[in-house]
């Protein structure tokens, strides 16, 4: 995203007022359409995150009006911020849920090593609120003999 | 440099229709088509509202006036959010659900004010210094909804009570808030709808 700088104590000595408003105008015009493509791609991070919630800095409210360049220029700086933000925890999000599925994948490869451990669909980024866990075969004889299982519990009593 | 709204946000614009209501009480079938619109918000479908053509429109708009819109969620995506904590769409009243009606079928906010108090054109412009809405100073700049003699509302608030419709037999203004982006087809839909559900046509 290109910045827009305009040093109007400089352009003031050198441009005619019609020019300065011409300039200020495209100004704003690019800023206002920044801000609108800006507030799009967060709404698409925000929908892209769900269920989980992004926690995203609140902007200082400052409307309804018009606002002035320099408002304009911090405005479209925040949702920047915001933005990036947003796509880091969305990196990270992922991350995770790779992380989680190199476990379960260990954990199916060797059910014995992971007996404590437990992923939860969430973790893995799958619907549904089911757990994967490592239990015994036939109960306390399978946990005398060494015999582990992986199990996904459904997590739900109502689901069928 | 002034700043004229028109050049500034082209296609802002508050568009208006008279009605009269001849019974304020809820109607059944305004009721049933609410029951319906209430079936298409799930938790997902209310997020992904805010990607929808119209709604996205003014998000962007309120965010260029300075409005956060996750802070002060612009009307439909307020009306999805009480449809989902309340668990459908409650009716109070012909207006109010008229209204809500429109909004939920073409996401375009339509206020309502009695056409007694209000000078057309309905227009919407800044504040002037000194000007009051609503018993309260606007600072000037801010943007309002204004009649030919007065500042009627902040834009996007609720009217006033002074202007607000008081009953049955009322003549009423309605005023669609069309911002940037939205088409006249989606406010005049909007007007339509309202007027359609209070008038009982």
């Amino acid at each position: 995203m290109a910045a827009l700088l305009i040093d109007y104590a400089a352009a003031g000595d050198l441009l005619d007022e019609p020019t300065l408003e011409l300039s200020e105008r495209a100004a704003r015009r690019s800023l206002l359409d920044q801000i609108g493509q800006l507030d799009r791609l967060l709404s698409a991070a925000v929908c892209e995150a769900f269920p989980d919630r992004l926690e995203l800095p609140e902007l200082m409210p400052r409307g309804p009006r018009v606002q002035s360049l320099g408002e304009l220029e911090l405005l479209r700086d925040g949702l920047v911020g915001s933005l990036c933000e947003a796509r880091s925890a969305l990196a990270a999000r992922e991350q995770e849920r790779a992380l989680a599925h190199e476990l379960l994948t260990e954990m199916l490869r060797d059910p014995a090593k992971h007996r404590r451990l437990r992923i939860t669909q969430r973790e893995l980024g799958v619907g549904g609120c089911g757990v994967w866990s490592v239990a015994p075969r036939l109960g306390p004889m399978g946990r005398l003999m060494g015999w582990w299982r992986v199990k996904l519990s459904s997590g739900c009593p109502l689901a069928t | 440099m002034a700043i004229e709204l028109d050049q500034e946000f082209p296609g802002l614009r508050a568009e208006w229709r008279r009605c009269i209501c001849s019974d304020n009480r809820c109607d059944a079938g305004v009721g049933e088509r609410l029951d319906t619109l209430a079936s298409r918000f799930s938790g997902r479908q209310a997020i992904e509202l805010r990607q929808q053509q119209i709604p996205a429109a003014y998000r962007s708009f309120y965010r260029q006036i300075g409005i956060d819109p996750d802070l002060e969620p612009t009307h439909v995506e307020q009306a999805a959010l009480s449809r989902l904590l309340a668990g459908g769409n409650r009716q109070s009243d012909r207006i109010s659900d008229a209204l809500l009606l429109a909004l939920l079928e073409t996401s375009v906010p339509v206020f309502a004010f009695e056409a007694a108090a209000v000078a057309p054109p309905v227009e919407i412009r800044q504040a002037l210094a000194g000007e009051l809405a609503g018993g309260a100073d606007l600072p000037p700049g801010t943007l309002i909804l204004a009649d030919r003699e007065r500042a009627l509302c902040q834009l996007f608030e609720q009217p006033d009570v002074a202007m607000a419709v008081t009953g049955t037999g009322a003549e009423i203004l309605l005023v669609a808030v069309a911002v940037p982006g939205v088409s006249a087809i989606a406010s005049d839909e909007a007007l339509t709808i309202a007027a359609e559900a209070i008038s009982g046509s």
